[in-house]
């Protein structure tokens, strides 16, 4: 059995106005990867390739060992999906929704089921469409995680929540992680959400992915320098810096690739280092994207 | 597993759309006792009435059952099950033919009852009445395969246009060939050519509206 859940490989998909650049992406199995990107950055259109709800025009694409589309009914047993677009029938209850999955999946685990009605506060005799839109991300998440999946897809869970609703479902993801086989693939813009609950983060932006690795590296790599310039001096270009905004005596230096050494360097250099900061997930996701167009354009 | 895919998902459309079923067979139920009162004006109120119950089950299902699905975002939820989009297809046609089949045989059935017992019209009329009602039935699939391969309601609706307009030019046509009426007074039905001339028409419609929303179906690329 692979230790991969998720292997996306030279994955392309054209559309009229849009296209998935051959993207490669690996998920290892027990990890939550969090997928970051702007609004039409190809997030949604990866995780439908990766249910088999989309063909990918070329590229290999394997779910939990098996390969997609070709074996998206075999993989989906596996699977649980919610996306922010999906909504359950309007005019039936919760407890429909419960019998009906229940019916199909033997791994329904009912107690599991109890609970998080409870926990997420939404109540099995309430027909759809009385619930909020918070109720209705719960009660879609409910079915999705009493079915005890292996691999969990979620599309912009928590877009439109509000911070307590949002809480409680990433306190739910996380707590779905004790079991350590299960894997989670979590998409949204919203960074802090992602970096709430990932272990490993990947960025997309206008069909590519532009990185991908542990949230502790990007954490460490990342790191803002604050520096005095003297007149007269110029800021050397060094390695693992990927831009420099001057203002006067005073420079910002945005580092992707941070060693202890840099700040030693600029200092060899006529600048004086004032600070360095660590990088919130979202000024990373900013300066990434940003980064990776000018590269694109240049 | 428990159970086939395809199963859960006719059961779950049955539970959901089973409300048209009933409404059905209840107008079909009323318009065919309005028949039975006897006089012209109530046969031709009950017939219209009638018909016009086989026609909005034969509207209502697909547009409630296929586009609505695909418009309210349902369509998400159900292609995250363990399912293909054949097994889909396969499903949805099984499920919203089986709910359009069963008031559309039980009023024709019914139909067919009155006129051999109650004697209100010549038991002549019968070949007709089915060649009428075997219209809703191909309009059904024309909506059903819009619905299906179309994916929007502009489709559903342009279909549903489309199949409302022609009922009253082809019945026009149908009820003054003299081919197809000649034997409508008589006292046996009378089964010739023309009669089953356009009732193979019509099975045939449908055989190939059937077979070309399964084939564009199977070989679509993108599903939601």
């Amino acid at each position: 059995m692979t230790d991969l859940a998720v292997k996306l490989d030279g994955v392309g998909k054209k559309y009229r106005f849009f296209q998935l650049e051959k993207i490669c992406l690996k998920i290892p199995r027990g990890t939550i990867m969090g997928l970051i990107g702007p609004n039409g950055a190809g997030k949604s259109t990866t995780i439908r390739i990766l249910m088999g709800l989309v063909h990918q025009d070329c590229g290999d694409v394997q779910v939990l060992g098996r390969r997609m589309p070709a074996e998206q009914v075999a993989a989906k047993w596996d699977i649980g999906f919610a996306s922010e677009d999906m909504r359950l029938y309007d005019g039936m209850t919760l407890g429909w929704h419960m019998s009906f999955i229940q019916s199909i999946y033997p791994t329904w685990d009912t107690a599991y089921a109890q609970v998080l009605l409870k926990r997420f506060g939404v109540r099995a005799e309430q027909k759809i469409k009385g619930l909020s839109h918070g109720q209705r991300v719960k009660a879609a998440l409910l079915l999705v995680l009493a079915r005890r999946p292996k691999l969990l897809v979620l599309d912009e869970p928590t877009t439109g929540l509000d911070p307590v609703a949002r809480h409680e479902i990433l306190r739910e993801l996380t707590a779905v992680m004790e079991d350590e086989d299960r894997t989670i693939l979590f998409s949204s813009h919203h960074t802090q959400d992602v970096e709430q609950i990932s272990d490993r983060i990947t960025f997309i932006d206008r069909g590519r992915i532009i990185d991908s690795m542990d949230k502790e590296i990007y954490l460490d790599r990342w790191k803002r320098l604050r520096l005095e310039v003297p007149s007269g001096i110029e800021i050397p270009a060094l390695p693992g810096i990927i831009g420099i905004k001057r203002t006067g005596r005073l420079a910002v230096a945005i580092a992707n690739a941070f060693v202890p050494d840099l700040p030693n360097a600029y200092e060899s250099s006529g600048a004086r280092v004032q600070a360095v900061e660590d990088m919130t997930l979202e000024e990373i996701f900013v300066a990434n994207v940003e980064h990776s167009r000018e590269e694109v354009e240049a | 597993m428990k159970g086939t895919i395809i199963r859960h998902l006719i059961l779950k459309d049955l539970r959901l759309h089973r409300q048209q079923i009933y409404i059905t067979l209840a107008a079909g139920a009323v318009a065919l006792g309005v028949c039975q009162w006897g006089s012209e004006p109530a046969l031709v109120v009950g017939s219209v009435w009638f018909f016009i119950s086989l026609i909005m089950v034969g509207t209502m299902l697909p547009i409630g059952g296929i586009v609505n699905e695909r418009k309210k975002q349902n369509l998400a939820f159900v292609m995250s099950l363990p399912v293909s989009s054949v097994q889909y297809t396969i499903a949805k046609i099984i499920s919203t033919f089986g709910m359009f089949l069963a008031p559309w045989l039980t009023l024709v059935g019914a139909a067919i009852l009155v006129i051999e017992t109650r004697h209100i019209i010549p038991r002549g009329a019968i070949p007709m009445l089915l060649i009428l009602a075997f219209m809703p039935l191909v309009a059904f699939w024309v909506m059903t395969a819009a619905a299906l391969i179309g994916e929007t309601e502009g489709w559903g609706i342009a279909a549903n246009v489309a199949c409302s307009s022609s009922y009253g030019l082809i019945w026009y046509f149908m009820t003054r060939n003299s081919a197809l009426t000649a034997g409508m007074t008589k006292p046996a039905p009378v089964w010739n050519s023309a009669v089953l001339t356009v009732l193979g028409v019509e099975f045939a419609l449908a055989a190939v509206l059937l077979g070309l929303t399964l084939y564009v179906q199977s070989r679509k690329q993108d599903f939601v």
